[in-house]
């Protein structure tokens, strides 16, 4: 289908209730106007292809979208000889839009920082992860506070491997993300992580669904907002799981630290259960800093701004703590350590 | 019952029919004329037929929801639906008077004996309405007013003009407007200041027409200080063909009253049951929900509370059973408009037979609503592999101080609590209705016993053939 074709989205869909499209689009909804390419670069590891597939779904506009705005595309090939690759994405100009397909073969740890200046950027990341492959993808969006994004990500999982997806939000002031994963054989592993620093008037929305299609498939899933200033979270799940994919084990756990009068959060995890020998659950906790840590922090010489800061340093970190992979967890956590140097204790 | 009703709704102690003898019958259809003529025929003041005529309109305009069971929503027939049944001519207080054929019916669900056991009143609805209301004397002297809808808007105009609508306008949504066009009976309470209510007060809706549509509306008022426990059941027959049951029902409590409405939905398997409930808590105020849905084709509720004064508190209790060909999307809404206000919500469902049974909920924080707490817990058991269980949870926080949280679980029945209750000495099939009855149990604790009573037999009725 074409972009010219699709409606805009109603704000009946969860989808685009909290971030409708208008908001996220970079001129006018009907138009589509043309973008420059993101450029990728390789820092450590792996090498690349020109070019690489689009995983386009009939009813989401916002990946139609990104397909038609072009920019540039790129095929991640690791080779096993290093345990980390680095990637760096980089927007700059009016509208930039790239695309990176990840061909996962090997045991392989993927960090990816998103930065620039661009006033809207557009992130499609695919990939698949082959049979028997235990991998990690992290993305740090580091763009500057005036950006928006619109980011899309479709992974599918093989049999018996398994994918840590982490996620640290920091940079951009309206950010729509969209990441669905489908696993496709049994014996598979998803152990996703989000961690979000709202402050200012940033607006973060993430959308993540997780389709337990098969047997024998494991997924674990949260989302850590801390917001602050005027800043709005957003945090929409859908976990899914299909008729006759039975012994699936899956949990999404949504937190949301408010600090301040202004700061909202909003919580949807959805379950959609047609099997019966599962086990699935959903968690949501909203509240402000615990008074008792703060009395402890301050009890032992802690100011009172220091003591928030290093609550929130905790509970953002905290965010991480379902992921395995130590590679990755120490990168996220170094990023959002200095993430926070700068905005809290400046 | 023909074959391919009893196909469609399996074992309903409830589906049997008696001959229709109505008094006045409109043709099937809706039209502003219909509107008109209900108003008309009710003799009712001119303001009320205003607001059911932009109703009417509002709900032609009104698209059908593109959220929940759309696909099932789509199948309502609204031209194949009968607006308006009068079955008898007056609203009796006496169950001598009530036509005999009505009175049989209401024998066999036992409601006559439930009055004078435990009720302190009663109203009986019979397609469109009210057949038979008393209430106590005692109650009648405290200046407690239950009358059957109609009869308080007659009586009661100024009360009704001023809280009707009021906090479920008939632009909230579709199923809203069309309730406001063409409500019939239902019941009218006002509780006076400091009075305390201490029998549960009933009603009982009962449809007996083929593809009859039943719109009921219900006002409860409980003034300042004072406290009410109002309880309704409703069952239908079964027939191949649907009906349609699209009530409103608006709760106001004002500062430091207490009402609990108890619902035990058992329509049959071939009812669209599309209802809007919603409540005003003023300050220090509490709406407590006790809502159990057994039967029905497709339910779509959320009773909802508006927490407008500080410190006031929802509490809201459901339990859905799915079986074959049903789909029960219930939850609760709870939205906090004001400081120090707290709420609990409890859901429990059961799918079983292919059944599809979904919570989905909305809790909201307003940023004026300061130190507000609030508990959501769902738990849902699968039976069976064809069946189905959704959670669609809301959690809108505008405000730091809030403290929330959800949780929410889907398993099926533990093995390990099976064989339990096996290895001494239960069949597999008593264990499994007895773990049922447990999981089902904080929700039966809080009904007045004889309807727990009732809920259980209904329960084990439906789990009965659930093993091998």
């Amino acid at each position: 289908m074409k972009y010219a074709d699709m409606a805009v989205p109603s704000r009946a869909q969860h989808l685009w209730r909290y971030t409708p499209w208008a908001r996220i689009h970079p001129t006018s909804v009907d138009k589509v106007p043309e973008a420059q390419p993101v450029h990728w670069k390789l820092l450590e590891g792996g090498s690349f292809v020109q070019g690489a597939p689009r995983v386009l779904i009939d009813d989401d506009i916002g990946r139609v979208f990104l397909s038609e705005l072009g920019g540039s595309a790129q095929t991640l090939e690791t080779s096993g000889h290093h345990e980390i690759v680095h990637v760096q994405a980089m927007a700059s100009g009016h509208v930039a839009v790239g695309h990176l397909h990840l061909m996962m073969k090997h045991n392989t740890t993927v960090l990816i920082h998103l930065t620039g200046e661009a006033d809207w950027a557009g992130l499609h990341i695919t990939g698949e992860v082959s049979a028997n492959v235990q991998c990690a993808i992290g993305l740090v969006n580091e763009l500057s506070a005036n950006s928006k994004l619109l980011h899309c990500e479709n992974w599918s999982i093989g049999r018996d491997a398994s994918l840590e997806l982490a996620s640290l939000s920091i940079g951009g002031f309206r950010c729509k993300s969209d990441v669905r994963t489908v696993f496709t054989a049994p014996g598979s592993q998803l152990t996703q992580a989000i961690s979000v620093h709202g402050h200012q008037q940033r607006h973060v929305d993430h959308h993540i669904e997780i389709h337990h299609l098969v047997p024998h498939t494991d997924s674990s899933l949260h989302i850590h907002a801390a917001c602050d200033d005027q800043s709005h979270s957003i945090s929409t799940g859908l976990l899914a799981i299909a008729e006759d994919a039975n012994h699936c084990d899956a949990g999404q756990v949504f937190k949301n630290l408010l600090l301040s009068e202004k700061a909202r959060a909003e919580a949807i995890p959805e379950l959609e259960v047609l099997a019966d020998e599962v086990a699935a659950a959903h968690g949501a906790a909203s509240a402000p800093v615990d008074r008792d840590q703060l009395h402890y922090l301050m009890s032992r010489g802690l100011a009172p701004d220091e003591a928030i800061a290093l609550l929130i340093e905790g509970f953002m970190q905290d965010g991480f703590s379902n992921l395995k992979q130590e590679a990755l967890i120490n990168e996220m956590r170094t990023r959002l350590t200095v993430h926070l140097e700068c905005e809290l204790r400046r | 019952m023909s074959d391919d009703a009893r196909e469609a709704v399996g074992d309903y102690q409830f589906g049997f029919h008696d001959p229709e003898h109505s008094t006045i019958r409109f043709d099937k259809g809706l039209s502003e004329q219909v509107v008109r003529d209900i108003s008309e025929l009710k003799n009712e003041p001119e303001w009320m037929t205003e607001i059911r005529v932009k109703a009417y309109h509002h709900f032609m305009e009104r698209e059908m929801p593109d959220w929940g069971n759309c696909g099932s929503l789509h199948e309502i027939n609204f031209d194949n639906v009968t607006y308006f049944l009068r079955s008898s001519n007056a609203t009796e207080n006496d169950w001598e008077d009530v036509p005999e054929d009505i009175k049989n019916t209401f024998n066999r669900l036992g409601i006559p004996e439930a009055e004078q056991k435990w009720l302190g009143g009663v109203t009986a609805q019979y397609e469109s309405e009210a057949v038979y209301h008393s209430i106590r004397e005692d109650l009648e002297s405290q200046g407690v007013l239950f009358l059957d809808m109609d009869s308080g808007l007659k009586t009661h105009p100024e009360i009704v003009k001023k809280y009707f609508g009021s906090v479920v306008p008939h632009t909230d949504n579709k199923f809203s407007a069309l309730n406001t066009a063409v409500w019939s009976g239902g019941s009218f309470i006002y509780v006076p200041k400091g009075v305390h209510v201490t029998m549960p007060v009933q009603a009982y809706f009962r449809i007996n027409a083929k593809n009859m549509g039943q719109f009921e509306r219900t006002l409860i008022i409980a003034d300042e200080d004072s406290s009410i426990h109002y309880v309704e059941g409703c069952t239908a027959p079964t027939y191949s063909t649907d009906s349609l049951h699209s009530a409103v029902v608006e709760l106001i409590a004002m500062k430091g009253a207490k009402i609990r409405y108890s619902t035990i939905q058992n329509w049959s398997a071939n009812v669209f049951n599309l209802v809007t409930k919603r409540g005003v808590a003023h300050e220090n105020a509490t709406i407590e929900w006790v809502d159990g849905n057994i039967g029905s084709k497709l339910t779509m509720k959320y009773p909802a509370v508006l927490l407008k004064g500080e410190g006031a508190h929802a509490e809201v209790i459901s339990v859905a059973y799915a079986g074959k060909g049903q789909h029960q999307d219930a939850g609760a809404k709870v939205h906090h408009l004001a400081p120090n206000t707290t709420s609990n919500i409890l859901s429990k469902s059961i799918s079983k037979n292919g059944g599809r049974s979904s919570y989905r909920g909305m809790l909201q924080v307003t940023p004026k609503a300061h130190g507000c707490r609030s508990k959501i817990v769902c738990d849902a058991l699968i039976l069976d592999s064809d069946s189905r269980s959704d959670t669609y949870p809301t959690m809108e926080v505008g405000n730091s101080t809030a403290d929330l949280e959800h949780e929410a679980s889907v398993s099926k029945v533990s093995g390990d609590q099976l064989f339990y209750l096996m290895s001494r000495g239960f069949s597999e099939e008593e264990a499994m209705g007895l773990i049922v009855n447990g999981f089902f149990e904080p929700f039966t604790r809080e009904l007045p016993m004889e309807y727990a009573v009732e809920l259980n037999k209904l329960l084990e009725l439906e789990m009965e053939g659930s093993i091998g």
